[in-house]
């Protein structure tokens, strides 16, 4: 299956493209399908474009849905 | 494998951040087979255990974010049998089906407008630095803002069905949250047109390439395959439920009609050691003949018709190319796709015409069951949700298949025959990497982009020469 990651928005560029962020791990992002993207919005990518917004409370919902899957993950790992 | 020498493709750009491509070789250069690895995330089964049943629905459709909506449908249509709702409202239905065409309509439209319309608008052999959205912005502005325009429409289907725009709540087991008030039908109607107006451009567009590049195309990744997609009882194309049919390279039906509850009777998982991901196939068949396709292609190869009437008179086009047999070419995923696209356009305009929208019977609930499966066609192909569910309500067992699951041997297929007509030498010319990508995107395989974002997932680039020693790797 495939999953999607909330995000930072850590840089606005010109273009209409931006720089997002999450542990260290950064993409650049055309922003074009989404409105009024401000620094600091989650994000959610798919296939170099973000495709949708996020509020703040929700992206903080979604991250720890993630880090209870990091550790599913691990412990499938270690058997 | 000591005679096996490999080339990395890596990153397999636009088709998300974890792709990546060896392509095999004997030790006289040629190639021998390719392999797509997909990075695929372990743990969601053991993840979801324990959490109550009514949660699924809204906790899938968070994690998996590129297609929220069928996780959503697929999660919630397993609960359904779970609560005992064998009939759902037509109020309930209706929404959900209303909802499911707007996501197929925008995860279209956002697919063949931004990542596959400038490989098809400028040629294979572009200038990556034109060949984008950019390029398709600059050169063919009314088209880039139709497809906006079109993702936008769909969105605004998924808002208003589900409450929120992409991640709703709508579907709950047994029915839905919401019906559609006066105003918001008529919000989307005063669009509909519009919209039907742009899919048909759309069609045209895939269609006219297709059958002016047949030639090329006929030998661009193409393969003979089965084809596997619900289908309605009456054989018309349905993209929210159905039997299981599955029909070989010659059309002929080997599965038809098939109740999904026990689909764990014909189709089975194989694991491979290069691959987290697994590959589906027909139990019967066996794991070198029981692979299948899904997704557009296979939806339209597998359908008697379509009941909107101009998606169907589209239907006939296609069908005709082939003589009435299934199109087999990987290129014309897109084509089937703008059929789709027409389709659902009709369909929900359709629907918003239905006064059903707007009646006040939501949910039913039935004899409560301990097992569930849901199965629902996903933008990309048939997508399968099944759960066990204990007496406190807890989830005790999940098994997803995910439509790019099934496309899995279809898109190394793909991979290898491009690898075979392309590859000179041993030297990965641009050339050869566009077309890898081409006909990977065909596929429109939905990778995961930052799975390994929370430091879980290491990404390792490897290459081996032709004594099986690595001479290159790198880690994320």
């Amino acid at each position: 299956m495939c999953l999607a990651v909330p995000m930072k928005v850590i840089e606005l560029k010109e273009n209409g493209t931006g720089v997002c962020e999450l542990e260290n791990i950064r993409y650049d992002v055309d922003l074009s399908l989404i409105e009024a993207t401000k620094l600091d919005d989650f994000v959610i990518v798919h296939a170099g474009f973000a495709i949708e917004k996020l509020d703040v409370a929700e992206a903080n919902e979604r991250l720890k849905l993630f880090i209870d899957l990091a550790e599913a993950y691990s412990a499938e790992d270690n058997g | 494998m000591g005679a096996t020498k490999k080339i990395i493709i890596e990153p397999v750009t636009r088709v998300e951040g974890h792709g990546k491509v060896s392509i095999l070789l004997d030790e006289n250069g040629q190639v021998t087979r390719a392999r797509l690895h997909i990075v695929e995330f372990r743990g969601f089964e053991r993840f979801i255990q324990g959490r109550p049943y009514w949660e699924v629905p809204v906790t899938v459709q968070r994690l998996c974010g590129i297609c929220p909506v069928s996780h959503h449908l697929a999660a919630a249509k397993a609960m359904d049998v779970i609560v005992g709702a064998d009939k759902l409202t037509p109020t309930a239905e209706k929404m959900r089906r209303l909802m499911h065409y707007g996501q197929t309509y925008q995860s279209h439209a956002l697919h063949f407008f931004h990542l596959v319309s400038p490989d098809l608008l400028f040629g294979f052999d572009a200038d990556p630095a034109i060949r984008n959205i950019i390029g398709v912005i600059k050169k063919y502005p009314e088209l880039a803002v139709q497809g906006v325009m079109m993702r936008k429409f769909g969105q605004e289907v998924i808002r208003l069905t589900a409450g929120k725009k992409i991640h709703g709540t709508g579907a709950i087991p047994g029915g839905i949250n919401k019906n559609l008030s006066i105003p918001e039908r008529d919000f989307l109607l005063k669009d509909m047109d519009q919209q039907i107006e742009w899919s048909r451009g759309a069609l045209k567009i895939a269609m006219d390439y297709t059958v002016e590049h047949l030639e090329d195309l006929s030998d661009f990744g193409a393969f003979d395959s089965s084809h596997l997609s619900l289908i309605r009882e009456d054989g018309a194309m349905d993209l929210y439920d159905g039997g299981i049919r599955m029909i070989d390279s010659e059309g002929n039906k080997i599965i038809d009609h098939f109740d999904y509850q026990n689909y764990s009777d014909i189709i089975a998982e194989e694991v491979k050691d290069w691959s987290y991901m697994k590959f589906p196939f027909i139990k019967d068949m066996g794991t070198e003949n029981g692979w299948y396709r899904v997704g557009p292609l296979s939806r339209v190869n597998t359908a008697d018709f379509i009941d909107t009437p101009e998606a169907e008179i589209a239907r006939q086009e296609f069908k005709a190319l082939t003589g009435g047999k299934p199109n087999n070419l990987t290129m014309a995923y897109h084509w089937a796709r703008m059929i789709e696209v027409l389709h659902a356009a009709e369909k929900m305009k359709e629907l918003l015409l239905d006064d059903d929208l707007q009646g006040e019977d939501l949910v039913v609930k039935g004899e409560r069951r301990s097992e569930g499966v849901g199965l629902i066609e996903a933008p990309r192909g048939t997508l399968f949700h099944h759960y066990k569910v204990n007496e406190d309500d807890q989830v005790t067992m999940c098994n997803l298949i995910v439509s790019t699951t099934s496309n899995n041997v279809p898109m190394n297929l793909a991979v290898e025959k491009v690898a075979k007509k392309y590859l000179s030498g041993t030297e990965i010319t641009e050339g050869l990497l566009n077309r890898v990508e081409v006909a990977i995107r065909a596929y429109d395989p939905c990778l995961s982009c930052a799975t390994h974002a929370l430091g879980k997932m290491p990404l390792t680039v490897s290459v081996v020469d032709h004594n099986g020693q690595i001479v290159d790797k790198r880690s994320t």
